[in-house]
C-alpha cells in the first residue's frame, strides 16, 4: 500500500512538472499547478518543495537557465534575447546569475562545446525538449526520522488575536491575547497555546503572512477588545513534534509534506495547520522549545 | 520599559559548575507553593500547574496594567524534612517541598489575590489559593550542576556532602533543585539540574 501511495504522489507530481516544462514562459500560479494534479491548494507548495527539494520558483528559474544554456550552445539567438526569454530584465543580470551557476559567462559558455550546464537539483528534474517526464525519484532525506501520530481532534473553541506580518513578530499578538485573558483567570490549567498559520512563508511575502494567536477557552468566553473567538475544526490530524527554534518550523513542515506525506496513505485536507506551543519562548532556550504541529488530513 | 530577566540578572546565583562550589544567595522574592509527598505525585503536579498559572496570570495582568514586564524564571524546588536530616531516597512520601519561581519584588500581594480569585472563578485548580509570595535567603550553600536522571541525583548529593565534610561545613539537610531543562523534551540522561545544598 505504501509503495503505491508514493507512486501515486509521484505520478500526480509528474503532471505538474510536465505542465511547468510546457509552460515555462507563463507566470504560473500555485493554484493552477495544484489543479493539474488535484492537490489541495492549501498545502500544494509544501508537498512540491518537499518532494522536489526546491520551490516552484527555484525550479522554474533553474529550468529557464538550463533552457538558456541549450539555446546558447545550439541556437543563434543573441544573449540579450536569451536573457529576456529566461525572465531576466537585462543581459547583465542574466550573465551574473549564469556565471554564478556555471562559472562561465554566457559568451564563454557559448564558445565552449564541451561544457554542460550543471544540474544542481536534489531531485533530478532537468529541462527537456520533445520528451516528457514519466517518473522521478523524490528527494528524500536519508535521516528522515519522523514520528507522526494520527489523531482525531475535537472542535477547539479559542480566543484569538490576528497578526499579519513576519512570523517572528507574532509575539505582539500573543502579548495582547495573554494580557487580555490573564485578568480573566483564563491562563494556566488546560489552556492550550495554539498558533494557526494560514500561509506558507516559502510562497507568501513575509509582510503578508497571516497568523492567529489562540488560547483555548470555554464557550462562556465572550470577545473582549481585540480578542475574538472562533472554533478550530474537529477532524483527523497528523501530529509531529518539532523540537528546536521556531525559525526551523518550516523545515519540519517541508519534510512532513514532501517526504513523509508522499510515502503515507494520507491526503492533506484543504484547511490550515496549527501548532501547539508547549513551553515559554521567553525563558526557554530556542533549542529546547517543543512544538506539536497538527496537519489536517482528509477522511 | 525593559523586560526584567532575574535569571540573567543574577547569573552568579545560578552558576552551574560540574564540581561542587561554595556560593551565597542573598534575599530574593519568590512565588511559592508548599506540599508534602514524593516529587512527581499528583499533588506535586497539581502544585506545579497552580504555581505556573499564578505566575503567568500575575505577569500578564501587570503587563496589561502597564506595570512592567518580566521573564518567568526557572522552576526551583526546595526539599526538606519536618524534623531531622532525613531526605531518604527510599521513602520520599515524607518529603516536604516548596516549589518556587523567582519573581521581581515589585509584585504585590494584591496581584496574587486578584490572580487567585480570577483563576479559581474560572474553575482552575483550587491550589492557586495556596500560592504565596515570600522572601527567602538561601545564604551560604554548596552548589553544583547535576546532569542526568532525577533518580541519580543522590550521586551528586553524595559528592556535595563529601565536599562539605572536606571543608568542615555542615549541611542543613535540605536541598534545592533548579530545573534548567524541560523533562518533557530532554532524555533523562541529559537533564540539567542545578543542585543547591544549604549549609550552616
Amino acid at each position: 500500500m505504501r509503495v503505491s501511495t508514493k507512486e501515486l504522489y509521484i505520478s500526480r507530481m509528474v503532471k505538474v512538472l510536465n505542465y511547468i516544462q510546457a509552460n515555462l514562459d507563463k507566470d504560473l500560479t500555485l493554484s493552477e499547478l495544484a489543479e493539474q494534479a488535484c492537490f489541495s491548494t492549501y498545502h500544494f507548495h509544501r508537498i512540491f518543495s518537499g518532494m522536489l527539494g526546491e520551490s516552484v520558483k527555484e525550479l522554474v528559474r533553474r529550468l529557464r537557465l538550463e533552457r538558456a544554456a541549450i539555446q546558447l550552445q545550439t541556437g543563434a539567438l543573441s544573449i540579450l534575447q536569451i536573457a529576456l526569454q529566461a525572465g531576466y530584465e537585462s543581459d547583465m543580470a542574466f550573465s551574473r546569475v549564469f556565471k554564478a551557476r556555471t562559472g562561465l559567462l554566457p559568451s564563454k559558455f557559448r564558445k565552449s562545446t564541451h561544457t554542460k550546464y550543471p544540474c544542481l537539483a536534489k531531485a533530478s528534474i532537468r529541462y527537456v525538449t520533445n520528451e516528457y517526464i514519466t517518473s522521478f525519484e523524490p528527494f528524500i532525506d536519508k535521516e528522515l526520522n519522523m514520528n507522526v501520530m494520527i489523531k482525531q481532534v475535537d472542535d477547539i473553541y479559542v480566543a484569538f488575536v490576528s497578526h499579519t506580518g513576519p512570523y517572528q513578530e507574532c509575539g505582539k499578538a500573543w502579548d495582547v491575547l495573554c494580557s487580555t485573558l490573564a485578568p480573566e483567570g483564563l491562563l494556566g490549567g488546560n489552556a492550550k497555546m495554539i498558533g494557526v498559520s494560514f500561509d506558507d512563508p516559502d510562497v507568501i511575502a513575509a509582510e503578508k503572512l497571516r497568523y492567529d494567536a489562540c488560547i483555548s477557552v470555554t464557550r462562556s468566553f465572550k470577545p473582549i477588545e481585540e480578542v475574538g473567538t472562533k472554533t478550530i475544526c474537529a477532524g483527523k490530524y497528523a501530529v509531529i513534534t518539532h523540537i528546536g527554534p521556531y525559525g526551523k518550523l518550516s523545515q519540519t513542515y517541508r519534510q512532513f509534506f514532501g517526504q513523509w506525506l508522499s510515502q503515507s496513505d494520507y491526503e492533506p485536507a484543504n484547511k490550515p495547520c496549527f501548532e501547539i506551543y508547549l513551553n515559554d519562548p521567553e525563558s526557554t532556550d530556542p533549542e529546547d522549545l517543543v512544538t506539536d504541529i497538527y496537519i489536517p488530513l482528509k477522511g | 520599559m525593559d523586560k526584567i530577566d532575574l535569571f540573567k540578572l543574577h547569573k552568579a546565583d545560578y552558576i552551574a559548575s560540574k564540581e561542587p562550589i561554595l556560593n551565597e544567595i542573598t534575599m530574593a522574592n519568590y512565588l511559592v507553593i508548599n506540599g508534602i509527598g514524593a516529587p512527581g505525585e499528583a499533588s506535586f503536579e497539581d502544585a506545579i500547574n497552580a504555581l505556573y498559572a499564578m505566575a503567568y496570570t500575575i505577569k500578564m495582568t501587570r503587563k496589561k496594567q502597564n506595570k512592567g514586564d518580566y521573564v518567568i524564571c526557572k522552576l526551583e524546588a526546595r526539599y526538606f524534612c519536618g524534623s531531622e536530616q532525613c531526605l531518604s531516597e527510599i521513602d520520599k512520601t515524607l518529603w516536604h517541598w516548596q516549589l518556587m519561581i523567582r519573581t521581581p519584588s515589585h509584585v504585590e500581594m494584591t496581584d496574587l489575590k486578584q490572580a487567585a480569585k480570577a483563576l479559581f472563578e474560572k474553575g482552575k485548580t483550587p491550589s492557586v489559593n495556596k500560592v504565596m509570595m515570600i522572601e527567602h535567603e538561601f545564604g551560604p550553600c554548596i552548589q553544583m550542576l547535576h546532569i542526568g536522571a532525577y533518580e541519580d541525583e543522590y550521586l551528586s548529593i553524595k559528592q556535595m556532602s563529601a565536599f562539605a565534610v572536606e571543608n568542615n561545613l555542615s549541611a542543613l539537610g535540605e536541598h534545592c533543585e533548579i530545573h534548567i531543562s524541560d523533562p518533557r523534551r530532554i532524555p533523562p540522561e541529559r537533564l540539567k539540574t542545578i543542585l543547591r545544598m544549604t549549609i550552616v
